[in-house]
């Protein structure tokens, strides 16, 4: 009985709690005015199982790049739209509710960077199982520098059916977009790539100077 | 040079997208001029305007894929140039907006109409260099290059309410110069 | 600042039509739209059209990477190149992710879900280049990039965990610039683009 008074206190504690460290993280940082819509909105998404914390870094951001508190919840509003956009994206690629947040912010993305929707769900369709990060920003790259959409697509998921690891895929856009520089038209660099696969160039790799200096990020320090 | 026999912007990015990089000649003799103007006005100096517009369109180039609604490449293009505006504004204050040149040497063969027009026109760019540049840039986006409040909107990513805010304000700054000067 | 009647207002938006304009304000209305004619013009200057220019730079093959350091080393604007290496079109994406060394190499001890990001940016006037984004909840002064042979280059490296981010760089405290180098580029929602870097995890 105790256990189950517990978890039942510590539900009714977790949605407050979890608002808290919400406000708690856009107190400061963005016109107070804007601070109850925002986290209105971003309740929302709670509610709907959408992804918050692309909603909370909108937020910042605004609040970052004084923005005014009207121009903060327009943008927190067309994120959720995005996210809720994406999710329909994958449901209909025939992912199974409930759809994984990391997905959906991938989606999210994807879709920013200009991929039309259908190309992303079939994307979706042919990669069944999640992460798909890598092969949607193989795809926006390639579509960044004025490929055809279904073309980039298409060579992305013949990589990944001839065995390509999904943490590489990024190395063939890479690669198309060398033999672009290199001079081949769009459709030879495509064909190239093709023929090469699962091959591929070596990835870069740093310097040792450049390694040698790296950092974490300071802590942020309290306001 | 007359652009209007071309496609239609929608079918001109669909060229260039696939691959046909001339056609991309059409977007800019189609749309320099008024890029242009919007950009000197908003700079003060036609040469800086010159640059921020020639940046913008490389820009809107190796960018392309990025426009969603090809139909209004219009409404994209300013806001690429507006950015580029911003930019430069940022790197120095308001105050150093320079006005081209020194006011041209009269010419015997100006009409008086032609002299008071100049000195008009003067007028009309001190107090529209005095403007802070949100203001500016409504000011000119609205009655200088005539888009509506909506696709000064998506020009700006600001919402209607303030875009009219600031063009409102703009007008009395300017109405006020004219006024006093008149 | 003066406020004026209203229906001016109205009317130069279109939303009176210039027939209910009352007579004492016709004046005021006619002044502005003179005003705004007169700015429609464009102002003298070169008449030669930005095409040739424009498609010169599009037409234009990547320079050599010795052409590169001449024009990086000579070009007054404190904005950033791209630097993109003959051989590897794609190093310049991958400039701001990179997979990581071997063990035994020198360095900082990386967990499996960590990875580096590189940023570099050519401000030749700066004072400080911070990257902000959503690697630092968008805080400015985490993540500071020094010109340690005052080249007016700017890097960082930087351990990330592995993911994507989007960021920008913010010089001397007040100016936020996209990242160039980055390539990806989105919207930001607030009338900019932020650049997107993708962090691989280390490989061991």
């Amino acid at each position: 009985m105790t256990r189950w008074v517990v978890l039942a206190w510590a539900a009714f504690l977790a949605v407050p709690l979890a608002a808290q460290s919400v406000r708690g993280r856009l107190e400061g940082r963005i016109p107070s005015a804007a601070i109850p819509a925002v986290d209105s909105l971003i309740q929302f998404a709670s509610q709907e199982g959408l992804p918050t914390e692309p909603l909370i870094q909108k937020a910042l951001e605004g609040g970052a790049k004084h923005a005014t508190g009207p121009r903060i919840v327009a943008a927190v509003q067309v994120s959720l739209g995005q996210l809720r956009d994406a999710r329909d994206v994958l449901v209909r690629a025939g992912d199974q509710p409930p759809v994984l947040p990391a997905e959906m912010t991938t989606v999210a993305w994807a879709l920013r960077r200009g991929l039309p929707a259908p190309v992303v769900e079939r994307v979706v369709a042919a990669l069944a199982r999640p992460p798909r990060a890598a092969a949607m920003h193989a795809v926006a790259d390639l579509v960044a520098h004025r490929f055809d959409p279904d073309s980039a697509a298409g060579l992305i998921i013949e990589a990944v059916r001839d065995g390509v690891p999904r943490e590489r895929l990024l190395d063939v856009s890479a690669a198309v977009l060398q033999q672009v520089q290199r001079g081949h038209t769009r459709a030879e660099a495509l064909a190239s790539v093709r023929r090469e696969l699962p091959n591929l160039p070596a990835p870069s790799k740093p310097t040792r100077g450049n390694v040698a200096g790296a950092r974490r990020p300071a802590p942020p320090t309290p306001p | 040079m007359d652009v209007r026999g071309a496609p239609p912007d929608a079918e001109v990015v669909a060229l260039v997208l696939g691959g046909d990089t001339e056609a991309f000649g059409i977007v800019i003799r189609r749309y320099e001029a008024g890029l242009l103007r919007f950009a000197t006005r908003m700079l003060g100096s036609r040469d800086a305007a010159a640059d921020a517009v020639a940046e913008s369109f490389v820009r809107a180039y190796r960018h392309l894929a990025s426009c969603r609604e090809p139909a209004r490449l219009r409404t994209w293009l300013y806001r690429i140039v507006t950015n580029r505006c911003k930019s430069h504004l940022v790197r120095r204050s308001v105050a150093d907006v320079p006005l081209d040149d020194a006011p041209p040497v009269a010419d015997p063969a100006d009409t008086e109409a032609d002299l008071e027009r100049a000195d008009q026109l003067l007028l009309v760019e001190r107090a529209l260099a005095d403007l802070s540049p949100d203001k500016r840039e409504a000011f000119v986006l609205k009655h200088v290059e005539g888009l509506s409040y909506e696709e000064m909107a998506a020009v700006t990513g600001e919402r209607i309410p303030t875009l009219k805010m600031r063009v409102h304000r703009a007008r009395e700054a300017l109405l006020k110069v004219l006024e006093d000067h008149a | 600042m003066n406020t004026i009647d209203p229906r001016i207002h109205q009317a130069l938006d279109g939303e009176l039509a210039s027939q209910a304009v009352p007579a004492e304000l016709r004046r005021t209305v006619a002044q502005l739209a003179a005003a705004a004619d007169l700015l429609a013009a464009l102002p003298p200057g070169p008449a030669a059209s930005l095409e040739s220019r424009v498609m010169a730079a599009i037409r234009r093959p990547a320079p050599s990477p010795a052409r590169r350091v001449i024009r990086w080393l000579v070009t007054p604007r404190a904005i950033v190149l791209r630097v993109r290496p003959a051989w590897s079109v794609a190093f310049a994406a991958a400039v701001a992710a990179l997979t990581l060394f071997t063990a035994g190499d020198e360095g900082p001890e990386l967990a499996e879900h960590e990875g580096i990001a590189q940023f570099v940016g050519r401000f030749p006037e700066a004072q400080s280049v911070h990257a902000v984004g959503t690697f630092n909840d968008w805080r400015p002064g985490s993540i500071a990039l020094k010109d340690q042979d005052h080249d007016g280059v700017w890097r960082a490296t930087v351990v990330l965990p592995a993911g994507t981010y989007e960021y920008m760089f913010v010089v001397d405290g007040e100016r936020w610039v996209p990242d160039h180098l980055a390539e990806r580029l989105v919207a930001d929602d607030f009338g900019r683009e932020n650049s997107i870097v993708i962090v691989r995890p280390a490989r061991r």
